[in-house]
């Protein structure tokens, strides 16, 4: 049992081990290894870029939610613009109709001043004329008291029938 | 063939194999260091083609048996030593996977390298050297020696002891476990060769050379583990 032992053939053995060692460390374990440290670095990689995306996705979110909110602050100065603006115009074209109507006034009132002052005018002048007239009537004729009684009241019932 | 020539022919006959011309014979090579290296080229071979062409995505069946063998015997190692001891794990896969071999080897007419006693020497010199070894990293060589008085002064020489008994009776258990079934294995053959052999064989040529093969290497881990403790 013992004879077949030698120190020789135990250190054999134990060479052998060591390239056992050595070639399941290299070719077996070695490569295992190698595919998953890599799969592993992948997945890592994914889970990161993955990470990185839904936070990306989340900050432009939140971009967009304050897009919102300022677009409706936005709008509500935008319509108050507007209305301010209708109000204006409304109160600007209230006035300026108010405005006119009243110089319109102002210049009936001026024309039909205008107006009368001519028609005194003519009439005066057609009295002048009709004194003008009589006087040249009493002037050529002989006239007496009574021609002069008849007359001014030949001239009061004109005038009379003129200024009705 | 009667027991007392199938014995002497196990047991006693020269298994030299390999005669060299220089030496006297002090280099002379045992069959089982032959056998070894059949296993070896073997397992070698497999290796190679095994993990060839491996790929990260879209891996083959082949692939897969291979991860998952890997990460099964890793997984087992690693659980036995305890996460101070991880660094040693490769080298203690690597004895699994031979012994498992070899310890099945007879399977295939290769008389198994472990019933040899220079295989199995072997074998747990390089054990309780890594376990020592493997105590000496991780406390330093005071921390070391402290540990042989460890808990208490008294078991001193138990500890010195253990230093020998240990690798011994790593050796001798799985020596003497392949050589018994051998043993019995021939002379069931010897009974009745043609049926009953089968469950016999089922149990002493796989299972027990398999629980052989995990028995040292818990054992060897087992003392790592507490090595590093």
């Amino acid at each position: 049992m013992f004879n077949n032992v030698t120190i020789m053939n135990i250190v054999y053995t134990i060479i052998n081990l060591l390239i056992l060692y050595f070639l399941f460390r290299k070719f077996l374990f070695g490569r295992v290894d190698k595919i998953l440290n890599k799969r592993m670095e992948e997945v890592d990689e994914a889970t990161k870029a993955a990470e990185l995306a839904a936070n990306e996705a989340k900050e432009t979110q939140r971009q967009y939610e304050q897009k919102i909110l300022l677009a409706d602050e936005e709008k509500e100065q935008i319509l108050a613009d507007i209305k301010k603006q209708g109000y204006d115009e409304y109160e600007r074209i209230v006035s300026d109709a108010k405005k006119k109507g009243e110089q319109i006034l102002v210049e009936a009132k001026h024309n039909a001043e205008v107006e009368n002052a001519k028609a005194k005018e003519i009439y005066a002048a057609e009295l002048t004329d009709m004194v003008i007239d009589a006087a040249s009537k009493i002037a050529a004729g002989r006239h007496s008291a009574d021609d002069d009684k008849e007359l001014y009241d030949k001239f009061i019932s004109e005038a009379g029938a003129k200024d009705e | 063939m009667n027991i007392s020539e199938l014995i002497h022919e196990i047991l006693l006959e020269d298994k030299t194999m390999i005669k060299l011309p220089f030496g006297d014979g002090m280099f002379d090579i045992k069959a089982s260091v032959v056998h070894t290296w059949i296993i070896m080229a073997v397992v070698f071979v497999l290796i190679l083609i095994l993990t060839s062409n491996m790929k990260v995505h879209n891996i083959s069946r082949r692939q897969a048996a291979v991860e998952s063998f890997v990460l099964f015997v890793r997984g087992v190692v690693k659980g036995i030593l305890g996460e101070k001891a991880d660094r040693y794990t490769d080298y203690i896969c690597t004895v699994l996977i031979f012994l498992g071999i070899a310890n099945l080897s007879g399977l295939f007419g290769i008389e198994p390298p472990t019933m040899d006693l220079n295989v199995t020497v072997a074998l747990s010199l390089m054990s309780i050297i890594l376990v020592e070894a493997a105590g000496i990293v991780e406390k330093g060589v005071g921390g070391w020696l402290k540990s042989f008085a460890a808990p208490i002064a008294v078991v001193l020489p138990m500890n010195i002891l253990e230093l020998f008994i240990r690798p011994l009776s790593l050796c001798m258990r799985l020596f003497g476990n392949v050589l018994g079934a051998t043993v019995i294995m021939e002379l069931i053959k010897g009974i009745f060769a043609p049926v009953l052999p089968v469950p016999f064989s089922l149990y002493f040529d796989i299972f027990d050379g398999m629980i052989q093969a995990y028995v040292f290497v818990f054992l060897t881990s087992l003392y790592i583990g507490e090595a590093v403790e």
